[in-house]
């Protein structure tokens, strides 16, 4: 169980910048979420929390004890990687106890561990198998039985679910998370989905071209984003975004016709409403109207694509599964004004 | 073979290429039949210009002459001492090589191993008068060690180019995860990358070991006495005083030619692709 500290991390390729001063502080037994879109670097992060690639400029620290420069194994930390890494020539006891016959442990110690780690991950049965005799979850849980066998400070998660398919990505989230409650370790989890964000993380840390964009929990950032990018990054179906043009206290936007503008939102330049946040009313009354385009029904829920006039992107909303739409129909619109984000010309949140 | 086409033709060509092949066979297993038919004839036989007709009786004598000949003893002896060092020395020295070319380049590295590979295209008789004079001057001419030398030497680029080039097949993460858990560069290579190697070793092996075994030139250079030449310049060595000794030299380049059999017969088991499923995703 440790604290991690990230202070002005930096790390280049050469001339590019990949990686432009992180600052994060981890808590102990925190379970935290780094998020971005590709080439965002937040792989390039757990790998230098690792110490898989040299930091260029900065410090990472663990307990309040520098660990920068020292050697991946001399750190206490272990990592699952996104392809498993399992080798294919031992078993999978041998691949779970490969770090202990390095460091030397007699042969019964590692056997007991093997067994007790095995036996937490429901790989007793498969322990003289090789791992192309195994599923991809069942390689998984090896890859993270290696991980937890060695009692490290810290686990590293390399998007470990994104090889396997979608059941069994749900499934091993759970175990993931169960294996948090049970170890209660300090945990850093690289993805690029946002489910898996969403459901695992105490906090997430949202990553974007090198740079931190907002760390919280998961509904801060959902209900709260501190910017445009956060807030088109984190949820799914994602947020929609209308421009906006301001004349005093008013705020015209196409197709929405004109409203009253809060107070201390005049240097709006652009709205973001989430699916959910736009009710369908009668098409006669509603001062906003539009034509669905598209029906997508997902059985307890159902998203529908609404054009409206003077909107160069369809409109999504979150409707209830059994709501009966037809392609073609038009439809009245009412935002809920009260939960809008309102952005400024930077894509910062008013 | 013939083949008619969808309108009835008749094609020519793949039987004319069978023919020709058959015929390109023929061709290149006649000498190897040449001599099995003059290992088991008298010299006589042979001298009478009877080398191709099937023995009427099957004469061993030739055999038994040659692994009764003490000289030829030592000649296997000498070429075991210069063929099993040289071999392990150029897979060793070019695993090491291919291991740094293929997980641990550094500023220039692929520019040295272009060096190193363009070794291969030397042709020996180029460096065979400077290499003299250099072991000459050593002491070292008369003895078995210039011929290990010069093949470990020779062999290292082309050792170190299949290495690099299988190793790049590792995953790397696999090399990242042995790290993790604490491996040092000389524990990834021995217990995670060699292991997965084994049939890139395989075929080095045998390669090498048929190469060295078989050479004549160098040992012809290097060694003078008889008591330190190795098994193809001793079958040179058994002509006889006054006449070519066709069936005892016959003999003895079917048993010289034995062990390098056996080496791929013991190491084809291991030519297996396929090591590296289960290593990463799929």
């Amino acid at each position: 169980m440790a604290q991690l500290g990230l202070n002005n991390l930096h790390k280049s390729y050469g001339a590019v910048q990949v990686i432009k001063g992180l600052n994060l502080e981890i808590g102990d037994g925190e379970f935290v979420v780094f998020v971005g879109p590709s080439g965002c670097g937040k792989s390039t992060t757990l790998r230098m929390i690792a110490g898989l690639e040299d930091v260029t400029l900065g410090a990472i620290s663990l307990d309040g004890q520098d660990v920068t420069r020292l050697r991946p194994a001399d750190r206490g930390i272990a990592m699952v990687f996104q392809s498993y890494a399992l080798f294919p020539h031992m078993t999978v006891a041998e691949n779970i106890g490969f770090g202990l016959k390095l460091q030397k442990t007699d042969r019964a110690t590692i056997e007991a561990r093997v067994g007790a780690v095995a036996e937490t991950l429901h790989l007793t049965p498969l322990l003289a198998r090789y791992p192309r005799e195994l599923s991809g979850g069942q390689r998984q849980r090896v890859a993270i039985g290696r991980a937890i066998i060695r009692d490290p400070k810290v686990f590293l998660f390399d998007e470990p679910l994104s090889n396997l398919d979608a059941a069994l990505r749900v499934q091993m989230r759970l175990e993931i998370a169960r294996l948090h409650q049970k170890l209660r370790a300090t945990m850093v989890y690289v993805t690029h989905d946002q489910v898996e964000a969403m459901t695992l993380a105490d906090r997430i840390v949202v990553f974007n071209e090198g740079h931190i964009e907002q760390v919280g929990t998961p509904m801060e950032l959902y209900d709260h984003p501190a910017n445009r990018f956060v807030a088109g990054f984190i949820g799914a179906p994602a947020m929609n975004f209308l421009s906006v043009k301001t004349t005093g206290a008013k705020a015209e936007i196409p197709g929405f016709g004109t409203v009253d503008l809060p107070d201390d939102k005049c240097a709006a330049k652009e709205i973001g409403i989430r699916p959910e946040h736009i009710a369908l009313t009668q098409s006669a009354e509603a001062s906003i109207r539009g034509e669905i385009e598209l029906v997508e029904r997902l059985g307890a829920e159902t998203y529908g694509y609404v054009h409206v006039a003077g909107q160069p992107n369809n409109l999504t909303m979150r409707l209830s599964g059994d709501i009966n739409l037809r392609p073609g129909a038009g439809v009245g619109l009412q935002p809920d004004w009260q939960r809008v984000h309102w952005f400024d010309k930077n894509g910062n949140v008013l | 073979m013939a083949d008619l086409s969808p309108s009835g033709r008749f094609n020519p060509w793949p039987a004319t290429i069978f023919v020709m092949l058959c015929v390109l066979a023929v061709l290149f297993l006649l000498p190897t039949i040449g001599v099995l038919l003059s290992s088991v004839k008298t010299t006589r036989d042979v001298a009478m210009g009877d080398l191709w007709s099937w023995p009427g009786s099957l004469y061993l004598g030739n055999f038994t002459e040659v692994l009764s000949n003490p000289a030829v003893h030592i000649y296997f002896v000498n070429t075991l001492l210069v063929t099993l060092p040289a071999t392990a020395m150029s897979i060793t020295l070019g695993a090491l090589a291919g291991y740094v070319f293929a997980k641990l380049p550094f500023r220039g590295s692929n520019a040295l191993f272009l060096v190193i590979v363009a070794g291969m295209f030397f042709p020996p008789q180029v460096i065979l008068v400077p290499l003299f004079r250099l072991f000459n001057a050593m002491g070292l001419i008369d003895t078995l060690w210039p011929v290990i030398i010069v093949h470990s030497a020779l062999g290292l680029p082309i050792c170190a180019l299949m290495m690099r080039n299988f190793f790049a097949t590792v995953p790397n993460a696999l090399r990242e995860a042995a790290i993790m858990e604490g491996a040092t560069e000389w524990q990834v290579l021995t217990r995670v990358v060699l292991p997965l190697s084994l049939p890139a070793l395989a075929v080095l092996a045998t390669l090498q070991f048929t190469w060295i075994w078989n050479d004549f030139l160098w040992p012809l250079i290097f060694t003078q006495s008889d008591d330190k030449r190795t098994i193809m310049i001793g079958i040179v060595n058994l002509k006889g005083q006054y006449s070519v000794a066709w069936g005892v030299q016959g003999a003895l380049s079917l048993v010289a030619s034995l062990p390098t059999l056996l080496v791929f017969l013991f190491f084809q088991r291991f030519f297996i692709k396929g090591m590296t499923m289960g290593a990463v995703k799929g």
